[in-house]
């Protein structure tokens, strides 16, 4: 498979205010987005999410590193037509209605009509903005159609690869899952998306592979399988006494006794027979074994914890 | 085609600003009401209109040019609607070209709306046509094409307010080549070249003013038009070369 976006060693460093210290946003990152992969970029608020996306784009300039989208040099024409992009927080030209403002970008494209009327009604239809606020200024518009209109003009030139850059913050729910499932739906279509997100559960539910950046550096990357794999097993009983804890704790030595009760909350699932056995045979009584399943965000909470990063 | 739709997108938003309604206005009302100024004879109140119609208008269009000039770029940075625009397939000199455009037609607008206004208020007052102040507008209008490539130029690396500043100081200075052309013969080398440098860089703005012709009658025009279409012959060659300086900065400029 070809790579949408291959990032070598890119590097952003930004002076602060006072041009003096050095921020170091984006560390010696590399990075590879294969074609038609739902790609999540995940990382904490400063992370240095948005200023890699803003670099793909040719928005900022890379300290050192490079980087090619859709086999092209940063900043290509081409490559830019088969692009779109959602920005953190969209702004628009607050005095043009929702249909202008989609028929600027459009132009901005060189999409000819009549096509370009045809694809700004597919697109404002897909996104389910309502044809009521088409002609309406966009100043009137509210937070969750503000982003339609957003993702509209991310679909108006049908692009090959979209960099969506928290496109679901401050949603309400019903607005969030409906942009959560155009987002599936795009995928569906074969599209590259790079995804940046806080929303954890979506990007499980939506992405193939992530990646989670810290501080500048990436931390870890895989299918969300593989960094989900080490499923665990809690397992509780009461009337355990210190010997018998003793013994278990020769099987699985987390097991926690309070009291007389005992609490293993992540037990290898081939240990749990064993964990069993000993607890019935030593007279204990059993109260609960309950599958764990590890979630995207308890291997992010742990792979940035891990790092030092408070 | 990409130029012209940023161009376009300037000229509306600009439009739909109430403050440049408000010039026109107070513009269009002085130049009407001019020749009204009662107790002067008909000799006289044309005078008086002719001298405050090119003055109103080109005090007016300095006002819109440095207006508009200062801030189609960073506005667009400064709301970040600019992110929209670059990631798309537009070239950095097509973003820069469409603003400057869409600022120049904001220009053109204002000073032709002005212009039909004069022009048709001093037919109807001397019941004849002038082109001496058609060619008076047209240069006005050359004149802020100039002022507002120069403060495109300023504008990809300087915030509004220096901008305003470097802009119209340069145009207080650009309009004095008067004073820097006696300054050239000048005996001090120093100030000879001081004044050279003044008076060869700097956009010379003075040579746009029809009325100087009247100020200083010594400056002997042999042929009128010829001097017209010099001086946009200059506005045109000095506007393209401070776009090209434009987009070579903001080529490198991070938004
Ligand atoms: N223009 C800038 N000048 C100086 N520092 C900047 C600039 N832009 C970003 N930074 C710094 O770079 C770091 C990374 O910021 P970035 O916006 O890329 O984070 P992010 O991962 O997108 O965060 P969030 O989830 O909050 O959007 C931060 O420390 C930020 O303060
Ligand atoms: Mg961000």
């Amino acid at each position: 498979m070809a790579a949408a976006v291959s990032i070598q060693g890119l590097t952003k460093k930004y002076l602060d205010v006072w041009n003096k210290a050095e921020i170091t946003a984006v560390d010696n990152l590399n990075l590879e987005v294969n074609e038609g992969e739902i790609f999540g970029f995940l990382g904490r608020n400063g992370a240095g999410k948005t200023t890699t996306i803003k670099m793909l784009l040719g928005l900022i300039f890379p300290t050192s590193g490079s980087a090619t989208v859709l086999g092209k040099p940063v900043g290509d024409t081409d490559a830019k037509a088969q692009i779109s992009y959602l920005p953190e927080e969209a702004y628009f030209y607050e005095s043009m209605t929702g249909w202008d403002c989609m028929d600027f970008y459009g132009r901005l494209f060189r999409i000819p009509e009549p096509q370009r009327s045809k694809r700004i009604q597919k697109a404002l239809e897909d996104v389910f903005l309502d044809p009521k606020a088409w002609r309406r200024p966009l100043r009137g518009y509210s937070k969750g159609m503000r982003q339609r209109i957003g993702i509209a003009q991310a679909l108006i030139n049908d692009p090959k690869l979209l960099f969506l850059d928290e496109p679901t913050s401050g949603l309400d729910p019903i607005a969030h899952r409906e942009l959560r499932d155009i987002i599936v739906n795009v995928g569906k279509q074969g599209k590259t998306v790079f995804l940046s997100s806080h929303q954890l559960p979506d990007v499980e539910l939506v992405c193939s592979r992530v990646a989670i950046i810290h501080q500048g550096k990436l931390l870890a990357s895989g299918t969300i399988q593989d960094l989900t794999t080490g499923d665990t097993v809690e397992i509780s009983a009461d009337r355990v006494s210190e010997s018998l804890a003793g013994r278990i704790r020769g099987v699985v030595p987390a097991a926690e006794l309070v009291g007389q009760r005992l609490h293993i909350s992540a037990a290898d699932p081939s240990k749990v027979n064993d964990v069993v056995d000993l607890i019935r045979g030593g007279g204990a009584t059993l109260l609960s074994v309950k599958p764990h399943k590890r979630m995207l965000e308890d291997v992010f909470v742990d792979v940035v914890m891990n790092e030092g990063g408070a | 085609m990409v130029t012209l739709a940023i161009a376009k997108q300037t000229l509306e938003d600009m439009l739909r600003r109430k403050i440049l309604l408000v010039l026109l206005i107070i513009a269009v009302g002085m130049i009407a009401l001019g020749p009204s100024v009662g107790f002067l004879s008909p000799r006289e109140s044309s005078a008086v209109l002719r001298s405050l119609g090119l003055a109103v208008i080109l005090l007016a269009g300095l006002l819109i040019t440095i207006l508009s000039g200062i801030q189609v770029i960073p506005t667009e940075i400064e709301r970040r609607t600019i992110y929209t625009v670059l990631s798309k397939p537009v070239q950095r000199y097509e973003f820069v070209l469409g603003k400057f455009l869409g600022g120049i037609f904001t220009v053109f607008v204002m000073i032709a709306a002005m212009g039909v206004v004069f022009l048709s208020v001093l037919a109807w007052q001397e019941k004849r046509f002038d082109p001496e102040m058609l060619k008076g507008v047209v240069l006005t209008f050359f004149q802020m094409t100039l002022l507002g490539a120069l403060a495109i130029f300023f504008s990809t690396f300087a915030t509004p307010v220096v901008n305003f500043f470097l802009s119209f100081g340069l145009f207080i200075v650009g309009n004095l080549s008067s004073v820097t052309d006696s300054l050239i013969s000048n005996k001090n080398p120093a100030t000879r070249i001081m004044a050279n440098a003044v008076h060869y860089i700097i956009p010379n703005f003075g040579n746009f003013n029809l009325q100087n012709k009247l100020i200083h009658p010594s400056v002997e025009i042999s042929n009128a038009n010829v001097f017209i279409v010099q001086n946009i012959v200059y506005a045109v060659i000095y506007s393209a070369v401070l776009l090209l300086l434009a987009i070579l900065v903001f080529d490198k400029r991070e938004v």
